[in-house]
């Protein structure tokens, strides 16, 4: 299966190459035998992935560790979960994981598009097949073949990082490479687009929902990468500014611009020339995201090795795109004229502007900040790095701006808003994002973006909630319906305005969860068996925490099965005086990677805030492990993280509001031959129908 | 061996799918299909529901009486426009002249009846609920209530 | 076009709140991030140095662990040149991976202040296991 799987790679690359030279050919001259050839190539590059993946699960299960990959990130002891996800473990097996969806989502537009769009497809092809080319170029000559191996066979492999092995972390990486490659495909279009010169509307409503997948994956992937942070870090935090973690906010932060300023293309027939940049810029976003993790070129704790050869190839392609791009967008320059103008400040559209404006200048920011220590020493000698305090200063600002946007975006009408009205419908939000101001500060809270943001939530949730409201209750008049009917069918036909606002909703609830971060209070203590540490929350009750002891394990008999030693403390938790579980928190650490131990906090979730504790410090390890009565002494670190629950609630309510807009429409988007030729009239309807 | 038969197999039944559609000269399509929208009846869709857009703004109280009178007027001009395109496209035909003018008038006075399917663009007999052409429920008459409840003024014909 | 040139101004003026935010962010919160060998050059060079805040990263020592009153200790040489060598003493709570064991190469970023009597007072401490993202064939063939 190996030598077969490796073998599939080999070929695929000129099967790839035969596709990308097909294809242009094909539209050049216009023949549909060789693009019918071109569009098979794609399929095959993607039964040959699906083949060399096979391949290096097949090594990973088998243990097959002459393999350089297998060796550096698997062992014998290794659960066979952690086994099959080697296949994104490392540098080399992640390539072809991004490869193995790429060629899956190209399939699926090939395919989707068998008998539509026709006169883009050779260009699409032909940039999908190239970039397919280029990721089997590194991967079979830059020195990160998966299958490179070693010349002798280890007894056993080095096993995985144990911080690693964690439900979260797996399930990460493939979530953002899902968005990250899903966006190849309207860049793919997008060219195509160019070189055809069809730069109507027809290629608005594919873009969208291709842009929708990629941005919903990436969103997801972000939250449980934020998610694995805070369970497995163990510091309490999430989001840590890293370069690697900016590397996919920045095509998430294009792909939102894009989402809404492509609205307005749709209906003014504007921005043109800016939502094609949008495009290429985020699909550039997403080859810079795995450029900067596998270069190593911006220190990183979770970057790979440096690797200069790949940072050139990666350079070189991005040169390409920006190169391509630029040309063919200046070529095209007067088909892609603006229909329409921005008729009012007091607008959607200008609404969307400046969304996008303020998406763009965090984009900017986040990029700047990361890239600093590379310009700086290349520019100016000496290497300056900036850590969060620089990216909350600039971002929060921004954060709060597009905050309160999304409240007033949905009460602003398209081309023109009337300023009454405007007033009229902001006054209750605005009343309630007041009011939850005060009561806030009223009740002792300090923090002035938090705060602030605390209040535009309000805001926000109250213009959403209204809007529902309105909504489903025209329903219910005009139509009849009850209620739940009326809320379901509302949300029902027009799933893009509805799932945007449940987007937006979920959106709030995460900031409001961020906001929390800004009471966050934190104790350390060291106690003996039996002693208690008072834990208050910054909400104004508190926690009593009971030392009860150490339990230890020695391998074995441990509950993990790949546990070499673990020491674990155990607390009982008491809230005001009522028992409330018990808790433990542990350092331990893995069979053949004794010399890698990591801490398991533990956490007690509520809806308002966890409860956090990390055994900080085991003083006598040796000494415990022994169960040496005069070892017991740890050092905790007790946390209260308020609110940090509604980071994943939002986040969820996010992937809701996603899942809404993604969901295909019933409605035929083809035009209806006529039986006869009738009155085409269209009727405006009322709330509903997409 | 059967790891060389396999791979010998795998090579060449990929040769094969890729070069059938060359050998036997199969093609894919290269042009529009028939029941693809073009561009213009894109472009109706698009007013269609920016009309929706419009109805339901007023409804909900974010357009005055004014601005939703002018924007639905703009609109329907727009939709006007978009669909005698879309007809000009399938048709072609001079000798329509006539009768595409006689389907304006219907185009204004299904929009004020509502009885248009916003779906399909099928025109219905008044007190439909229902398309006859694609099913799809209609809402009825598609000027939807004013916020305090009143009825809105017939468009002008 | 007055209506574009006012969107013109619009993107100009939120380009130049940016750019400021920017500016005023790195400058008030940036940190220099520079090699013991860079660190001790500068300093000499210029012994009010002692007093900024610096970001160093280093390689731990073997052996060189200590635990103190004050805290963590332990030693950092520059990766090029071995012979520089400073100890860094750190309060906190030192990350996972950290170790002096000498079977494994461990790189420290270490952000805080270079006190005048050659100790590196840290408030931050960051270790990465070098050797761990991929193996060696040595590393391996060792077993």
């Amino acid at each position: 299966m190996n030598v077969l799987g490796e073998l599939a790679l080999w070929t695929a690359l000129p099967v790839a190459l035969w596709g990308a030279v097909l294809a242009f050919v094909a539209g050049a001259r216009q023949r549909g035998d060789l693009q019918l050839s071109a569009e098979r190539s794609i399929y095959a590059v993607f039964f040959l992935t699906v083949l060399a993946s096979l391949g290096i699960i097949d090594a990973f299960l088998n243990d097959r560790f002459e393999y350089l990959y297998v060796a550096s990130y698997s062992n014998r002891s290794l659960d066979t979960f952690y086994k099959v996800a080697g296949l994104w473990s490392g540098q080399r097996g992640s390539l072809l994981f991004w490869l193995l969806f790429l060629m899956l989502f190209s399939s699926i537009a090939v395919w989707s598009n068998r008998r539509q769009n026709r006169e883009f497809m050779p260009y699409v092809v032909g940039v999908l097949a190239s970039i397919a080319s280029f990721f089997l170029i590194i991967l079979l000559f830059a020195d990160v073949n998966p299958y490179a191996k070693l010349g002798f066979t280890p007894a056993d492999g080095q096993g995985l990082n144990p911080q690693l092995q964690n439900y979260w972390m797996t399930i990460h990486p493939p979530t953002l490479y899902l968005g990250f490659t899903a966006f190849t495909i309207p860049f793919a279009f997008a060219i195509a687009a160019l070189l055809s010169g069809r730069l109507d509307s027809r290629w608005i409503a594919l873009t969208r929902r291709w842009t929708l997948l990629s941005w919903f994956f990436l969103a997801n992937g972000i939250v449980f990468g934020m998610r694995w942070a805070y369970e497995e870090l163990g510091w309490g935090g999430w989001w840590f500014w890293d370069p690697v973690e900016n590397a996919s906010l920045l095509p998430w932060l294009s792909a939102t611009a894009l989402l809404h300023s492509i609205q307005i293309q749709e209906n003014r027939g504007m921005l043109k020339v800016w939502n094609m940049s949008l495009v290429i810029l985020t699909f550039l976003l997403t080859i810079f995201a795995t450029f900067l993790t596998r270069s190593g070129l911006i220190e990183s704790v979770h970057s790979f090795a440096q690797e200069l050869r790949i940072a050139y190839i990666f350079l070189g392609f991005m040169s390409a795109i920006i190169g391509v791009g630029v040309v063919l967008i200046l070529w095209r320059l007067p088909k892609l004229r603006s229909e329409n103008q921005i008729e009012s400040f007091l607008s959607r559209e200008a609404a969307f502007l400046f969304n996008n404006l303020m998406l763009l200048a965090v984009l900017f920011a986040v990029w700047w900040g990361t890239m600093l220590p590379l310009f700086s020493e290349g520019f100016g000698g000496e290497k300056i790095t900036v850590g969060p305090p620089f990216f909350n200063a600039v971002n929060i600002p921004f954060g709060l701006v597009l905050l309160a946007l999304t409240g007033i975006g949905p009460v602003i009408a398209w081309r023109r808003a009337s300023k009454q009205n405007l007033k009229k419908n902001f006054t209750l939000p605005v009343a309630v994002g007041v009011a939850v101001l005060a009561a806030l500060w009223l009740a002792g809270a300090r923090h002035g973006a938090a705060l602030a943001t605390f209040g535009i939530a309000a805001f926000v949730m109250t213009v959403i909630v209204v809007e529902f409201f309105k909504g489903t209750r025209a329903r219910v008049r005009i139509e009849q319906e009850r209620w739940p009917f009326a809320f379901l069918h509302l949300v029902a036909r027009n799933r893009r305005r509805w799932g945007g606002y449940i987007v937006h909703a979920g959106v709030v609830i995460m900031f409001a969860g961020f906001a929390g971060n800004a009471f966050k209070a934190e104790i350390r203590q060291t106690l003996d068996p039996g002693e208690t540490a008072e834990m208050p929350s910054p909400l104004g009750h508190s926690y009593t925490l009971t030392y009860e002891g150490l339990s230890t394990t020695l391998a074995g008999a441990a509950p993990v099965r790949n546990v070499r030693w673990q020491v674990e403390a155990l607390l009982r938790v008491e809230k005001e005086g009522r028992p409330a579980g018990t808790l433990t928190t542990a350092r331990r650490a893995l069979i053949a990677q004794e010399d890698m131990p990591t801490t398991e906090v533990a956490m007690r979730s509520s809806f308002l805030e966890d409860l956090y504790v990390i055994l900080s410090d085991v003083p006598d390890l040796r000494g415990a492990l022994a169960n040496d009565p005069n070892a017991q002494t740890v050092t905790f670190t007790f946390m209260v993280n308020p609110l940090v629950g509604w980071i994943w609630y939002g986040g969820m309510i996010i992937a809701l509001g996603g899942l809404i807009g993604l969901w295909p429409d019933g409605v035929a988007t083809r035009a209806r031959t006529p039986v006869r030729a009738p009155a085409r009239a269209g009727g405006p309807v009322l709330a509903g129908a997409d | 061996m059967t790891v060389i038969a396999g791979a010998v197999l795998l090579v060449a039944a990929v040769v094969f799918f890729l070069l059938h559609p060359i050998l036997s000269g199969r093609h894919a399509s290269l042009h529009r299909e028939r029941d693809e929208p073009t561009e213009a009846e894109s472009r109706r869709r698009v007013t269609l529901l920016a009309l929706r857009d419009v109805e339901y703004d007023y409804a909900t109280g974010k357009l005055g009486e004014e601005d939703y009178q002018a924007l639905k007027r703009e609109l329907a001009a727009e939709a006007l426009v978009a669909l005698t395109d879309a007809e000009g496209e399938s048709s072609a035909s001079r000798q329509d002249v006539p009768w595409l003018e006689r389907e304006i008038v219907r185009l204004r006075g299904g929009l004020a009846a509502g009885t248009t399917c916003a779906a399909c663009g099928s025109a219905n007999e008044p007190g439909s609920r229902f398309c006859a052409y694609c099913g799809i429920p209609l809402d009825t008459p598609g000027s939807g209530s004013a916020p305090d409840g009143s009825a809105p003024r017939p468009e002008p014909a | 076009m007055p209506k574009n040139g006012r969107f013109l101004v619009g993107l100009v003026g939120v380009a130049l709140v940016v750019s400021y935010l920017i500016w005023t962010g790195v400058s008030e919160t940036m940190v220099y991030y520079l090699t013991p060998m860079e660190l001790v050059t500068k300093v000499t060079a210029d012994p009010t140095f002692h007093d900024v805040g610096v970001k160093v990263g280093g390689r731990v020592v073997p052996g060189s662990y200590e635990k103190r009153a004050t805290g963590h200790s332990f030693v950092v040489h520059d990766v090029e040149d071995e012979s520089v060598t400073f100890r860094v003493e750190y309060a906190g709570d030192l990350p996972d991976t950290f170790t002096d064991s000498p079977a494994m190469v461990v790189d420290a970023v270490v952000e805080g202040r270079f006190r005048e009597d050659a100790v590196f007072e840290a408030t931050t401490v960051l270790t990465k296991c070098g050797s761990r993202y991929e193996a060696t064939p040595e590393g391996l063939a060792a077993g």
